[in-house]
């Protein structure tokens, strides 16, 4: 076990962790970084620096849930005759930490409990009869690979920090790991080192109180988060929270612009949706124009003296800058410090992906219960009733061989193994379209609109199947994924409202982005899956293309062979595909349906397609 | 060992009482009314954020008081930006709620003329006189129903505990009896089960909750207000559920810095100590509270005008709307809102401001349409306002 002090390189993450161990009420950390960074053994560490005794619970990421939230404990509740509840992870972690290591793969049905129970600080169990508050007021801590896929947004909101992406340690850095893996270190420095870190955070929680933070700042830091259009008030509080503990560990009294600064990095970039706009916009301007009356802050008021609406005082007291001088220095921070992490959060996930082939679908436990059948007490969700009926003829005979056997039960029925059923589900789990538009050349533009039609009318109708759309588009080096899979007209609207054209064919680039976001959907119990590809087929810039500038130029065969290749895995993937070909003019010279037979897939030729028609081709 | 142990403790003795509500007086119907009392989301902590300091957001804060002077409105839908307080506004609801009355420690909250109809005519039961019928008042109840409630939890089923201890078969009331002629809260309702679904489109067209299962036949009153939100990003719903919904209030980000200052301080001196903050605002709950009231009362005074009527009927017909659920709720949504108003006439005055409320989630949905549908309401609206006073 590695020790949090050990731990080389991701500073920020540290930073991070410590932060949330001065104030809980941060709610969490998420820490994005690729395979093998060590984000987990240093989210495992984050325990040595909490108090002892704190919660550390670890979420496996097939929990069913009923042992997320609680239920029947039902082979004690057989036996006693009474009712007894079992507990569930969330309520375990009360008080605590609850670590979900691959965040981006927890099924979407744990991750709505995860984010019910963070808004509470509690978790309802309302099942099988049992109707139950208990206390879950725990901090999330996740660690999840981008190239796995998203976290969902919702979930993120409810988390205080996110650690901008760090994909990979220097050498040194790793040379330093290495020695301390290999058991260089002297173990009593790491005692030493974990004991002072531990008297830190306590005296930064007595500190945290104390700390106060002006107007301006206050104002500051919600005026960069409107500029960086971050969505909701959630944001503004945690923002805030973060920059008062950071003050707290450095033992001051007093907000300072470090700290601002490292709030915006932690809570608020992460969750930009937009470039910042250096000139603030009119509207704005006008609502800061007339000053607001000063308001007394908690204490320190002999710095409030000076009024607030003067833009080049240069002061080198911070307590004297305007919410806009302080907006100004935040915004310097995000294009020094942070010049390609912007927007990247979730973007991160869009560049070439290194699926973790999970590959299994997940079993049907949710959804309907259709009927009962025999099967053993561990193996799903026991149906109780026809469980009794079946035990319920037996109960004499049993009684009487117990007697023979001297044991005495207080049970009123006497339940066996064979007696037990268990119930069978059906789920509706639609299919997922992954529609590939090539969006190079000139017809691009017919394509795309083409596209964006039939997405938004198979969204029409996703509701009814459960359906799900995602949209790739391909042209210049690579493919990129536009909407991730989703349900939600708005989004799709909103993602496919900018689409540039034009540029050269990573045709192979398409089927391998797609492919993988099969893979993904596949982690979370989507099944079925389609691809619809929009395309003339012509492939004309190799794989490689991402990542050396050098190789946009490849041999034709060897660019037929990459498509092939991936074509025939994504048939025996199990992986349907359609293919239409939009191509007016006579130049086709058969790849489009030499794409779709490599793909297994269907080829539909339709020149003059119109949305339904393409909607109408991959339902057929 | 000794948590589960009291915990199976608490549960038998709410399953004695449970058991024995068709009884006329249920010797354990203490525990009933305390259940009922406080809902779900009050036992974390005694102090859900005061509904009266919520800053901004006056749409849903609106739909949730017009629903709550009248009840027959259809609930509303809340629709929008993460982290925007959605949740927090409804279940501070609970607090400004005025009081309803019902029979004591009747699980399905029942009046007593249901109580004495629904009894009376029960197998074994002498008929029931009204007078014998003892009352209490209770706070409107707001249920909370979780994403992970089983269909067994909410439309009740068979007490297990009775089944396996002394083989009887004893109905357990679900979350549906508890928010009769109460709220009922779905939080994320647009990723709600499909199955959960269906029930409760089914209760809420007929008021009545129906279980045959497992050997147990019974129907009990379910009325409620369907109180619902989300964040469209995560999916949409289902247009049969869409429809259900009388209000459709939409929620996005505050992007008033002052507006934000506020929420931020309001909020930190809430988390500093919540018993003071509660103080501070009692005056101004009360307040709210008793116009809540005064409104009720008022409301079936209220009259409409055939000619506001008639402009109703043309704007949903201009805009293309189906049914005539459109105009109903229209119609009801106006006279509560007049009736908040403490105006006894309804007029288009009180129609414009509600209308979008009511029509937003009518619109047939066109991904690809770029004009907004309150902007399209409005429009519409101008024009029947226009031909109606030129007509005058």
């Amino acid at each position: 076990m590695i020790a949090f002090t050990d731990i080389v390189g991701m500073d920020l993450a540290k930073q991070a962790l410590m932060l949330l161990a001065v104030d809980p009420s941060l709610g969490g950390v998420v820490i994005p970084s690729t395979v093998g960074s060590g984000k987990s053994t240093l989210a495992r560490a984050f325990a040595d620096i909490l108090p002892e005794g704190t919660p550390f619970v670890e979420l496996p990421l097939n929990v069913t849930e009923d042992r997320l939230i609680g239920g029947v404990d039902l082979e004690a509740t057989l036996a006693s005759g009474v009712r007894v509840v079992q507990h569930g992870v969330l309520s375990k972690a009360h008080k605590g930490v609850l670590y979900v290591d691959s965040l981006s793969l927890l099924d979407s049905s744990a991750v709505s409990h995860i984010m019910d129970a963070m808004s509470r600080g509690a978790v309802i169990v309302e099942r099988e009869g049992l109707s139950e508050v208990h206390p879950a007021d725990f901090m999330l801590v996740g660690t999840y690979d981008p190239s796995d896929g998203e976290v969902r947004m919702g979930l993120l909101d409810r988390i205080g920090i996110i650690v901008p992406f760090t994909p990979v340690n220097d050498y040194r850095a790793r040379k330093q790991i290495v020695n301390i893996v290999m058991g260089t270190r002297d173990e009593e420095d790491t005692q030493d080192e974990l004991r002072m870190l531990r008297g830190l955070i306590d005296a930064a929680r007595e500190q945290l109180h104390k700390v106060s933070m002006t107007n301006e700042q206050i104002k500051g830091l919600i005026q960069t988060a409107i500029s960086l259009g971050v969505e909701g008030n959630r944001v503004d509080i945690f923002a805030i929270r973060a920059a008062i503990a950071n003050a707290a560990l450095s033992q001051r009294t007093e907000v300072e612009d470090e700290d601002l600064k490292l709030a915006m990095k932690l809570v608020l970039v992460p969750r930009a949706t937009r470039m910042p706009e250096r000139e603030p916009n009119p509207e704005e301007m006008a609502q800061e124009e007339p000053p607001p009356p000063e308001e007394q802050p908690q204490d320190e008021a002999e710095d409030q003296n000076a009024p607030p609406d003067e833009t080049d005082s240069n002061a080198e007291e911070e307590q004297e800058e305007t919410p806009d001088m302080i907006e100004e220095l935040m915004m310097d921070a995000v294009e020094t410090e942070l010049p390609d992490n912007i927007l990247n959060i979730s973007l991160a996930s869009k560049k070439k992906a290194k699926s973790g082939s999970r590959g299994e679908a997940l079993n049907n436990k949710r959804g309907r219960f259709v009927r009962s059948q025999p099967g053993e007490i561990k193996s799903g969700k026991v149906a109780l009733i026809p469980t009794l009926i079946s035990a319920a003829p037996w109960q004499a005979s049993r009684k009487a061989e117990q007697a023979k056997k001297g044991i005495k039960s207080t049970a009123a029925l006497i339940i066996g193994k064979e007696d037990v059923k268990i119930k069978r589900f059906r789920d509706k789990s639609g299919t997922l379209f992954i529609f590939m538009v090539d969006a190079s050349g000139s017809m691009a533009l017919n394509r795309m609109r083409q596209a964006k039609g039939a997405v938004a009318s198979l969204l029409q109708n996703a509701y009814v199947h459960r359906d799900q759309v995602s949209l790739i588009s391909f042209r210049g080096k690579q493919a990129q994924v536009l909407l991730p899979p989703s349900q939600s007209v708005d989004r799709a609207k909103r993602e496919l409202d900018v689409l540039p054209t034009g540029g050269g064919t990573p045709l192979a680039s398409a089927l391998l982005t797609g492919w993988e976001t099969a893979k993904q959907a596949r982690t979370k119990g989507i099944t079925q899956i389609m691809f619809v590809m929009i395309t003339d087929g012509r492939g004309n810039i190799p794989l490689g293309a991402a990542y050396d500038p050098n190789a946009t130029k490849a041999p034709k065969d060897e660019l037929e062979k990459e498509v092939e290749a991936l074509a025939l895995s994504i048939q025996a993937d199990g992986i349907a595909s359609i293919v239409v070909d939009t191509q007016m003019n006579y130049l086709s010279r058969g790849e489009a349906p030499k794409l779709a037979q490599k793909l297994g897939g269907r080829y539909f030729y339709l020149p003059n397609a119109k949305a339904e028609q393409i909607v109408e081709a991959a339902l057929s | 060992m000794t948590q589960t142990a009291k915990a199976a403790k608490k549960t038998t003795s709410a399953k004695a009482s449970a058991a024995k509500e068709a009884k006329v007086k249920a010797p354990a119907e203490e525990k009933a009314v305390t259940e009922v009392k406080k809902p779900a989301a009050k036992k974390k902590s005694a102090l859900a954020f005061p509904f009266t300091a919520i800053v901004g957001q006056e749409e849903m804060k609106l739909s949730l008081i017009l629903n709550i002077i009248d009840p027959r409105i259809g609930g509303v839908l809340v629709m929008g930006h993460r982290g925007t307080g959605k949740s927090t506004t409804v279940r501070a609801l609970a607090e400004v709620l005025p009081f309803i009355p019902r029979v004591k420690g009747d699980i399905y909250n029942r009046t007593v003329e249901q109580y004495v109809e629904m009894e009376s005519g029960s197998k074994g039961a002498a008929s029931i006189k009204p007078e014998d019928v003892k009352t209490e008042l209770i706070p409107v109840p707001v249920v909370d129903l979780p994403l992970g409630a089983t269909e067994d939890r909410v439309c009740g089923t068979i007490d297990i505990e009775k089944a396996l201890t002394s083989g009887v078969k004893a109905f357990e009331p679900g979350l549906l009896a508890q928010s009769n002629r109460g709220f009922l809260y779905i939080d994320e309702v647009n990723l709600l089960d499909d199955h959960l679904v269906d029930v409760l489109l089914d209760v809420a067209a007929s008021g009545k909750n129906v279980v045959e299962r497992e050997g147990i036949s019974i129907r009990h009153p379910a009325r409620f207000v369907l109180v619902g939100s989300g964040n469209p990003e995560e999916g949409e719903l289902r247009p049969q559920l869409l429809d259900r919904f009388g209000l459709h209030a939409r929620i996005i980000t505050i992007n008033d810095v002052a507006k934000r200052v506020q929420i931020v301080k309001l909020r930190r001196e809430y988390d500093e100590d919540p018993e003071a903050f509660m103080k501070k605002v009692t005056k101004e709950q009360q307040k709210l509270q008793k116009k809540i009231v005064a409104a009720q009362e008022l409301l079936p005074q209220v009259t409409m005008d055939d000619a506001v009527l008639t402009d109703i009927a043309r704007l949903c017909m201009n805009l293309g709307i189906d049914g005539h659920r459109g105009e109903l709720t229209i119609t009801r949504t106006a006279h509560a809102f007049a009736a908040w108003e403490g105006d006894k006439e309804v007029t288009m005055k009180h129609v414009r401001e509600i209308a979008g409320l009511c029509l937003r989630h009518r619109l047939r949905k066109d991904p690809l349409e770029t004009v907004d549908a309150g902007e399209k309401i409005d429009r519409e609206l101008g024009k029947v306002l226009g031909e109606a006073e030129a007509a005058a």
